[in-house]
């Protein structure tokens, strides 16, 4: 008797939850462009991807993308702020039409959405003082390099470096950056985007010594939405292709799209 | 219910350990610099030179009137711009030396202040010259005054070690963050190091205690 109330409030659940959830709102091209607006999802607390300007607006690299998506598809971008945790379910309801959202392309995310060729990445590496020579891992034996506590950086790094490099560990990203910038350190372990910062404050005093990892993002659109995903996706091609996404790229973060984006399928 | 697992805190007590004996270290040796520029600084106070003073009255408020955590950014990050690059175990040393400075120069100001004109002159009456006078008459007396509010203040200095892992150096509460990176035990991992924080101020307490027993019971019976 417990048994089959408790089984009974399972399949209820289930069935209330599979409700909610409800099937995946494919996107109509045909429908986008007889609106003459695309909705986009973006995130707007994600520098330097997703950022709201001084004015208010979104920008910031997956705002510019956006744009010369919309231009491509010769639409008007309509976009939607969203946040990390709520951006898929904004695409699956079809409140936005495509994410342009800094989507890291994973397989648990790639059964929940249909992704695009990469337009962008975030990757990881070792950067440190110009005139240091570190060709790889084993050239850490005897440096101290500096990291975030408990980031992606720091499970790479720790896992490479030779027993006797010291690994400095810090609370977050900028105290790692203030520890190389203020000389207390001459490497680091962190991401081209926390990189790109430090460049555009103090140019080519560092530059990348070897990568540990990185991650592509792609434009996600709800699955079933076919016809969309190819015209994404040639936009993907050419955006690739005619340099505007290094453009772009070079606007935001400081350098040309990287080719582990480029190459990566 | 929450499935206690200390395996991984047992599998690396000798890191926690470790950072435990850094964290002694760095106290002990804090409480003695600290002691020596707390008694420096009272006399410069009390000493009547005014530039001395207003010296020290600077030192005093500056650091009192600022959080901890911006003193030792400033001393690790900062002081490399004017070319001073400590490590960062030194630089932690320095920040709670300077911190504990200026909170044990204006108790132990108190404590020279509370000693009555006229046991001083008692002092020079038996004849003692003006070194003697500052030790026995002055500064022994002086501490046995103030001894609990400095040793809590020392105490206190102890448990404000832990900010010192922000600049990575290896201390009891960076041991702990850096093995709650690693296992994800937070409980328990902060469990045990609010037991050993817990247990080192016990263990400084009854060292305290037992150094006044031996230094300022007196005279007999006090």
């Amino acid at each position: 008797m417990q048994l089959n109330r408790r089984l009974f409030t399972t399949l209820a659940a289930g069935a209330l939850a599979a409700g909610l959830a409800g099937p995946a709102a494919a996107a109509d091209l045909a429908a986008i462009e007889s609106a003459g607006t695309v909705k986009v999802g973006m995130l707007v607390d994600f520098p330097p991807f997703g950022i709201m300007d001084s004015a208010g607006q979104p920008d910031g690299y997956d705002a510019d993308v956006a744009k010369a998506l919309a231009e491509y598809l010769g639409v008007q971008p309509q976009i939607v702020p969203v946040t990390g945790p709520n951006r898929i379910p904004y695409l699956l309801s079809g409140q936005v039409d495509v994410l342009v959202a800094s989507l890291g392309i994973t397989e648990e995310r790639a059964a929940r959405v249909d992704f695009s060729d990469p337009y962008a990445g975030i990757s990881i590496a070792v950067y440190g003082d110009a005139g240091l020579e570190i060709a790889g891992p084993e050239a850490l034996s005897g440096q101290t390099v500096a990291v975030a506590r408990a980031s992606t950086q720091d499970t790479a790094v720790t896992e490479v470096a030779p027993a006797d490099a010291q690994i400095r560990r810090f609370d977050d990203d900028a105290s790692a950056v203030q520890a190389l910038m203020s000389g207390q350190v001459r490497l680091i372990g962190a991401s081209n985007v926390v990189m790109a910062q430090i460049g555009a404050a103090v140019g080519d005093r560092f530059d990348k010594k070897f990568d540990l990892s990185s991650q592509v993002q792609g434009i996600a659109v709800a699955p079933g939405s076919d016809a969309l995903l190819e015209k994404v996706n040639a936009f993907v091609a050419e955006a690739r292709g005619d340099g505007t996404l290094d453009e772009i790229h070079q606007k935001w973060l400081g350098e040309p799209l990287p080719d582990f984006v480029k190459n990566a399928e | 219910m929450y499935q206690f697992n200390f395996q991984p805190v047992i599998q690396n007590l000798d890191l926690l350990l470790f950072g435990a004996w850094l964290t002694v270290r760095l106290s002990l040796m804090a409480m003695l610099f600290g002691l020596v520029v707390s008694v420096l600084g009272a006399v410069a106070k009390t000493s009547g030179i005014r530039p001395l003073r207003w010296l020290v009255d600077a030192y005093v408020e500056v650091i009192r009137n600022t959080p901890f955590l911006v003193q030792i950014f400033f001393i690790f990050f900062g002081l490399p711009a004017v070319g001073i690059s400590m490590s960062p175990n030194t630089a932690a040393l320095v920040a709670l030396v300077v911190n504990v400075g200026a909170y044990g120069t204006e108790i132990i100001r108190a404590g020279i202040e509370s000693i009555p004109r006229g046991q001083i002159e008692a002092g020079r009456a038996l004849g003692l010259n003006p070194v003697q006078i500052f030790r026995y008459v002055v500064v022994k007396p002086a501490l046995r005054n103030i001894y609990p509010s400095l040793t809590s203040q020392f105490i206190y200095l102890m448990l404000t070690s832990s900010v010192v892992s922000v600049i990575s150096a290896n201390d009891l509460a960076s041991a702990g963050a850096d093995l709650n990176a690693r296992t994800f035990a937070s409980f328990e991992i902060y469990l045990v190091l609010t037991v050993l924080y817990f247990l080192l101020a016990l263990g400084f307490s009854t060292l305290f205690a037992a150094i006044r027993r031996v230094f300022f019971t007196y005279p007999a019976g006090r």
